[in-house]
């Protein structure tokens, strides 16, 4: 019985010196001191009934079901609160977490002078000591009752930590970001570090919220660099590691400095190579979304394609960057909507950011076939790089025709960003098997931009000649042109195209200088009389000209006298020699005066003639202008329609034009007209009408031979006709070309094809 | 309605007046010019012979200077006198 008393007045005891053995729903207070006499009296049983295993054993229960069931609920219940944004919620439930922690502690330092009387040997869960266990249990629930969303809240935390370390310090704000208290009354930075302390002695930094600090980095950073590159081409990548440093690992180190479970050091190294790695990997990559945007800015955008090109190195997205740009050429420039000039533009600049990035050529060459295919499909592509060749104004093309040296493959290049000592090899990535063969023979380390867009076609032919098409076009629509540019354009021409292919270009332009000359002269000429019409004429070499549109045209007489003056006194100034005119060339400024308004205008010898007959008779029919002038009706009439449309002529019933004296609106006034429909129309035959009149010719030809040899092969053919026919400046005809012309005669039956071998019809 | 020209800027080209279309000798078109030359007309021009055939200028003298003894019309064999006409 007195055993039985002893074992209340003991458990009594035990429950003064760990009040937590009560039941957890009486308050207790764990901290109230106790006696030394009770300690000591309590220590003295135990060891004498050998409880003080099972003594430690409960303490240790009791502590994990508090925990479980009252102090982790709590925690968590924190985390459900609606408001879950800024520093508040986390900061509070680390708060009182904390303190009841600091509770078990005291229950802790009294089990250690428990197991130092009784000499425990028994160590709780197997840990260190009990401090350990103590920690263990505390991470076990916590992670046991771990909420679904809980990142939201330690999230927003540390988020806001990082705004108030991210201060832009041109931009001091007096009051803080978090809180809005002005600066001196805020408590922001003392709440973050408190909270940073006490987990850090609790010890589950890493588990609890390692793995948000890390999403939160990487957002945070991301987001940094994305507001930072928008629209922007700037460099940022020093920038940027430096802000990463100030601001992202400051503040990480001041988070894990209190983190009691590894040296700050270690934790942080590890930590700051994976955000330096990640800032470089997602700047590449959100630079790479921009890069077609970067590309067609160029040279503005160069910083930037230098970033890039620090960083490729670094990572791993040199297949990324290959893939996204050629996708987005795809996408945003190689589709009927864009014009082939813009095409070009973005190909020349592709050129010279590409070089940029890659001075090997190897990157060049893969985004690039995707371009040149397409631009080889576009008939206007030549036309238009010969223009911008030669097009007023600043532009790409030109400058780099004026800055190109003749290209020769076996000089030495010497290119400032590459010396000897950074050489290295081509890279091999950009899939060797892909590349196009017909690119083989660009020289890689000297990617120059003219040979690029020529050898799209593989003839400088057609190059050439295209380009002399549109001299001519220009020569001819503008007396006046600036033959000194275009002799300089010529000499940059002949440097990169050679000058057998550029002579003919050469004699159109001494043409012109010669017949400004020969003007002066006839003027000059005594005999010669311009009484009539003010006429100055381009006398051209035919043979060295693109062939002409050839249109019948019966100009009005009082031009026609004055053609035959200027044509006698040609003949007398060059002896055996007389001029052929071309009626429908030509420009012919005009004034024409109404009985309301005067017009001065600049129109073609058609136009001009139309309405000189008109002077001399103010109503005509058609069919019987027409006659007068030899221009067949269809064609009359749309010319006439030039001259509805600025209200001279008026239609008074059909196919009856009359003058139309006064205007009946007053839209019409005082008006100097330049014709647009006039300046846009070629004089030349186009590329596809000089083909055409030349297979005419060999059509001839093939009849000859048919007719003396009865069946040929298309090789027999076309071989005969390389040697006889085939002749002047323009291109000759492929054999596929060949093909299609003839099987074009078979299906209009003026040829026969059987067994290969091609007859006339009997 | 009056109209006044003011400026006719017409398109001509020049032809020489000859009795064919290309030289008997090199076969390029009169109006071009001869496989010595860069340049046509003045350049390259055209001379006859009494005997009214007519050669690149460039063309008859080369051709008469190959022919030491007989100076001929390439064209006729007629003694080859130049027609200062
Ligand atoms: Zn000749
Ligand atoms: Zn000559
Ligand atoms: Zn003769």
């Amino acid at each position: 019985m007195e055993e039985t008393a002893d074992y209340k007045k003991i458990w009594t005891l035990c429950e003064k010196i760990f009040p937590i053995l009560n039941d957890f729903n009486t308050p207790c207070n764990d901290e109230e001191p106790f006696l030394k006499n009770d300690f000591e009296e309590m220590c003295y049983f135990m060891k004498l009934n050998g409880l003080q295993d099972l003594l430690q054993h409960l303490v240790f229960n009791k502590i994990e079901k508090r925990l479980r069931d009252e102090v982790v609920p709590e925690f968590w219940s924190n985390f459900k609160k609606s408001d879950k944004k800024g520093f508040k919620p986390f900061y509070n439930a680390i708060k009182s977490l904390y303190d009841n922690y600091r509770k078990f502690e005291t229950i802790i330092i009294r089990l250690e002078l428990l197991r130092q009387a009784t000499d425990i040997k028994v160590n709780p869960y197997n840990e260190r000591n009990l401090h350990e266990a103590l920690k263990l249990i505390l991470h076990s629930c916590l992670l046991g009752q771990l909420q679904a969303d809980y990142q939201t809240v330690t999230t927003s935390f540390y988020e806001a930590a990082l705004k108030i370390e991210d201060i832009d310090e041109t931009n001091v704000n007096a009051v803080c970001v978090e809180c809005s208290e002005e600066k001196d009354n805020c408590n922001c930075v003392h709440f973050f570090q408190e909270t940073n302390r006490k987990i850090g002695e609790m010890g589950f930094l890493e588990p609890l919220v390692g793995q948000t600090l890390t999403n939160l980095s990487y957002n945070y950073i991301l987001n940094h660099i994305q507001k930072t590159c928008k629209d922007n081409y700037d460099s940022f990548i020093s920038g940027l590691e430096k802000w990463l440093h100030t601001v992202v690992i400051t503040c990480l180190k001041k988070i894990y400095y209190f983190d009691s479970t590894l040296s700050l050091n270690e934790s942080m190294e590890m930590f700051e190579k994976k955000l330096v790695n990640y800032l470089y990997n997602s700047y590449t990559k959100v630079r790479i979304d921009q890069l077609f945007n970067i590309v067609i800015e160029y040279p503005e955008s160069l910083p930037a394609l230098e970033d890039i090109r620090l960083c490729l190195p670094r990572t791993d997205l040199k297949p990324l960057l290959t893939k996204k740009l050629q996708r987005a050429m795809e996408t945003r420039l190689l589709h009927p909507g864009v014009s082939t000039t813009d095409i070009l533009t973005a190909y020349v600049a592709t050129i010279r950011s590409l070089k940029v990035l890659d001075p090997s050529g190897l990157l060049l060459e893969t985004v690039t076939y995707p371009i040149h295919q397409y631009l080889r499909s576009r008939e206007d592509t030549v036309r238009c790089v010969v223009s911008s060749l030669t097009e007023e104004g600043p532009n790409d093309l030109a400058e780099e025709l004026n800055r190109a040296e003749p290209v020769d493959e076996n000089t030495p290049i010497d290119d400032e960003d590459e010396n000897w000592e950074s050489w290295t090899p081509d890279p091999v990535e950009p899939n060797p098997t892909k590349k196009p063969s017909k690119d083989v023979g660009i020289n890689r380390r000297n990617v120059d931009i003219i040979s690029m867009l020529v050898n799209i076609y593989g003839s400088k032919e057609l190059f050439v000649n295209e380009y002399r098409t549109l001299l001519a076009d220009r020569l001819l629509s503008q007396y006046t042109c600036d033959t000194e540019k275009e002799i300089r354009y010529l000499e940059l021409l002949k440097l990169r195209f050679g000058d057998s292919h550029l002579h003919f270009c050469e004699v159109m332009l001494k043409d012109i200088a010669d017949s400004k000359r020969i003007n002066q002269r006839i003027k000059e000429d005594s005999e010669y009389d311009e009484n009539n019409i003010q006429l100055s004429t381009m006398i051209v070499s035919q043979q060295f000209w693109p062939p002409f549109k050839e249109e019948k045209l019966e100009l009005h007489d009082t031009v026609l006298k004055q053609m035959e003056d200027f044509t006698k006194a040609f003949e007398t100034l060059k002896g055996s020699r007389t001029l052929c005119w071309k009626n429908h060339l030509g420009i012919v400024n005009m004034e024409i005066a109404l009985n309301d308004r005067t017009l001065n205008l600049s129109v073609s010898p058609v136009h001009a003639t139309i309405i000189m007959h008109f002077q001399d008779k103010s109503v005509w029919e058609l069919e019987e202008l027409s006659k007068v002038m030899q221009c067949p009706p269809t064609i009359l009439r749309r010319k006439i329609g030039f001259w509805l449309s600025h209200g001279i002529l008026t239609e008074i019933k059909t196919d009856v034009f009359s003058v139309q004296e006064e205007t009946e609106s007053q839209t019409v006034t005082q008006e100097d007209f330049y014709v647009e429909e006039f300046e846009s129309e070629s004089a030349m035959a186009s590329a596809q009408d000089q083909k055409e009149e030349e297979l005419q010719n060999i059509w001839s030809y093939i009849n000859g031979m048919l007719m003396n040899l009865d069946s040929l092969s298309l090789e027999r053919i076309h071989h005969m006709l390389k040697m006889f026919a085939f002749q002047g400046p323009t291109t000759e005809c492929t054999q596929s070309e060949l093909k299609m012309f003839l099987s074009r005669k078979v299906r209009e039956r003026l040829l026969i094809y059987s067994n290969g071998l091609y007859q006339l019809p009997k | 309605m009056k109209v006044t020209i003011k400026q006719w800027t017409g398109v001509a080209s020049w032809k020489w007046v000859a009795n064919d279309d290309n030289c008997g000798i090199c076969r390029m078109p009169f109006d071009g010019c001869c496989p010595d030359c860069k340049l046509p007309g003045d350049d390259c021009p055209l001379v006859w012979g009494q005997c009214s055939h007519c050669f690149h200028m460039h063309c008859i003298v080369k051709w008469l200077q190959s022919q030491p003894v007989n100076q001929q019309c390439p064209m006729c064999r007629q003694e080859w006198k130049f027609n200062n006409k």
